[in-house]
């Protein structure tokens, strides 16, 4: 049988309105209802905030309304659901038990340490959280960052003691230098817990200045004030499009292309570049330096026959006329290629810029003979690719001999083994 | 024959012949997302519990049972009731509880700000309880029987001291559970009455 609408659900579902708001009241005043039980209890203080180390006296008061309400004597306490010692607990009446908590320590959990007024049969009458730790520190080493001048991110950290046990609430706080009022960051934990994003209306040319508040149940605390122009810690997007091949048949050497981030595409006249290369099984990286203002680089002195990975990054100094260092932006995804194949082994690898002369005394000499070449007219097309062209031809006909005289050996081997038996 | 045999749903009398196939994966899938909201409400009540502190999550916590306004846990005697009423029952303590866990959701921010899962679940549990509530009612409604009047909108009480704050909402995520369970178990009933 179906109910008609508006019949009401019958069972386990709505309390009358007189014992919601009887319920409503009895929450409002910390007490519980024990099950069935008509008693009361109120443990006090409720929710204390307290420093580390420092002593507490509660009580457990049993409101009696009924014959069977427990007594004081049967009464015990818990913290963090474990029992505490007797000798911690003192009857001070018929109904109210009391507690006396020394040297406390850091709370055990952000949401507060569980202090449980027990009756005999473990029931829980009432309960009250205590929050023990310490107030917060100034905040320190406060650096931030700007993605291509269009945003700003904050990062900081908590002061030397780090933990302080409570919930503590940090607030990046910012203003123009001689000017304007005081705005709030809104945007935390971008990159970590003690970071902010503040993600746009930032003037440039116009020196900020920075701080951040702390604030916990036991005091606050305000960092010092960092003053910069987001001029000065611009970063960018990592390389765009990098490529890495092999320089014709050289098996020593990998060519680098890349193009540069667009986001600051025509700001980038002193920007520097930074490439770092990696043996494919090895974790260890090398960093080639000074790159300087282009978008190609060639690896020299690698290892033939192995895969290499490859990353560049970019620091955008001078941008707008900033005199400090930029900030590099992240490695670019790796790319791989692979040196030709050889016997020979590969030496260390630096970086050789393509028409740059390496700092290896050959290719110093040979350049300054080739520059001497050119000045009298007599080879006026000799350039380092043409030298490098020379090489791979070398190297070839170097394993041609190799092949030859192998094959030439084993053709004499087997002429003085005689002809082979059938 | 039992009061319960006496209250069969005869599913086929209540839909064409046409939309039985569909009045029947109406069914199914309600059971399942209730199967389904089943485990996720075990996994709220265990997170909830870790978040709070001992003794929340020990073996040994036993809890009052807290009076949450506007919803009780579901009635032994209900197995009595017929199939379609205890689903009316059902639907409306989902309803009731996506605010609850609303509440609770906002209550724990300001306890736990960081406890990031916690305050995920209690915020999709609040999304699905109405949801699994809806479904049944698209059931009910098929099947001829109207939703039970909704209940009471909960109304948490002000400054609440925070270990009863903890309280409210292992006991609303106790609920919670409780009900979901109910429905499945109840849905289960259907189809297997129904369904044959």
């Amino acid at each position: 049988m179906l109910r008609a609408p508006g019949g009401g659900l019958r069972q386990g579902a709505a309390l009358p309105a007189a014992r919601t708001m009887l319920a409503l009241a009895l929450l409002a005043f910390g007490a519980l209802r024990a099950g069935a039980g008509s008693y009361l209890a109120v443990i006090v203080p409720q929710d204390p905030t307290l420093l580390i180390g420092s002593s507490l006296h509660a009580t457990c008061s049993v409101s009696v309304s009924s014959g069977d309400a427990p007594t004081a004597e049967g009464l015990y306490w818990t913290l963090n659901g474990r029992r505490l010692a007797p000798e911690l607990s003192q009857v001070l009446n018929a109904t109210t038990l009391g507690l006396a908590l020394a040297n406390l320590n850091g709370s055990k959990q952000q949401s507060g340490d569980n202090l449980v007024c027990h009756a005999r049969d473990g029931s829980i009458l009432a309960g009250s959280c205590l929050y023990v730790g310490l107030p917060p520190e100034k905040p320190v080493n406060i650096s931030c960052w700007s993605k291509n001048m269009k945003d700003l991110t904050c990062r900081w950290f908590p002061g030397t003691q780090g933990e302080t046990f409570l919930h503590t609430n940090y607030t990046l706080k910012y203003k123009l230098r001689w000017y304007g009022q005081d705005n709030t960051c809104q945007e935390y934990h971008t990159v970590g817990p003690y970071s902010c994003h503040i993600p746009k209306d930032l003037a440039l040319f116009t020196p900020y200045e920075i701080w951040v508040e702390a604030t916990n149940r036991l005091g606050s605390a305000r960092s010092e004030v960092v003053t910069l122009d987001i001029l000065d810690v611009v970063t960018t997007d990592p390389p765009p499009d990098v490529h890495v091949s092999r320089v014709g048949g050289l098996e020593d050497q990998l060519s680098v292309h890349w193009n540069s981030p667009p986001a600051l595409k025509d700001f980038l006249f002193q920007a520097k570049y930074q490439i770092r290369y990696r043996v494919e099984d090895s974790v260890e990286w090398k960093v080639v330096d000074d790159v300087s203002n282009q978008t190609s680089c060639r690896l020299a002195g690698l290892k033939p026959g192995t895969v290499y990975f490859v990353q560049v990054r970019c620091n955008p100094f001078g941008i707008y006329g900033s005199k400090k260092a930029g900030i590099w932006s992240e490695w670019s995804h790796p790319t791989a290629a692979s040196t030709p194949r050889s016997e020979r082994q590969g030496s260390s690898g630096a970086c050789e810029p393509r028409g740059e002369p390496s700092s290896m005394p050959v290719r110093r000499e040979l350049k300054q003979f080739l520059g001497w070449l050119k000045k009298h007219s007599y080879c006026p097309n000799l350039s380092f690719r043409l030298y490098d062209q020379w090489r791979a031809w070398m190297q070839k006909s170097h394993k041609t001999r190799n092949q030859d005289e192998g094959l030439l050996s084993s053709g004499r081997r087997s002429a003085a083994r005689g002809p082979s038996r059938r | 024959m039992s009061q319960r045999e006496g209250n069969k749903v005869d599913l086929q009398s209540h839909s064409s012949a046409s939309s039985f196939p569909h009045l029947e994966a109406k069914i199914r899938q309600t059971h399942s997302l209730a199967r389904l909201l089943t485990s996720y409400a075990e996994q709220l009540l265990q997170e909830y519990v870790q978040h709070q502190g001992d003794p929340f999550g020990l073996p040994s916590f036993s809890p009052p049972g807290l009076p949450v306004p506007g919803l009780n846990s579901p009635a032994p005697t209900r197995s009595g009731l017929p199939t379609l009423e205890r689903l009316q029952l059902d639907a409306a303590a989902l309803n009731s509880l996506s605010p609850l866990l609303d509440t609770i959701c906002h209550l724990q921010a300001d306890l736990n700000p960081f406890a990031c899962r916690l305050l995920r679940r209690l915020e999709d549990a609040s999304h699905q309880s109405r949801a699994l509530g809806s479904a049944v009612e698209v059931v009910l409604g098929v099947l001829g029987a109207a939703p039970g009047p909704p209940g009471p909108h909960p109304i948490l009480p002000e400054s609440p001291g925070v270990f009863l704050v903890k309280l409210l909402g292992y006991r609303v995520c106790g609920l919670y559970h409780e009900w979901v369970c109910c429905t499945e178990g109840d849905l289960d009933q259907l189809m297997q009455e129904g369904l044959g």
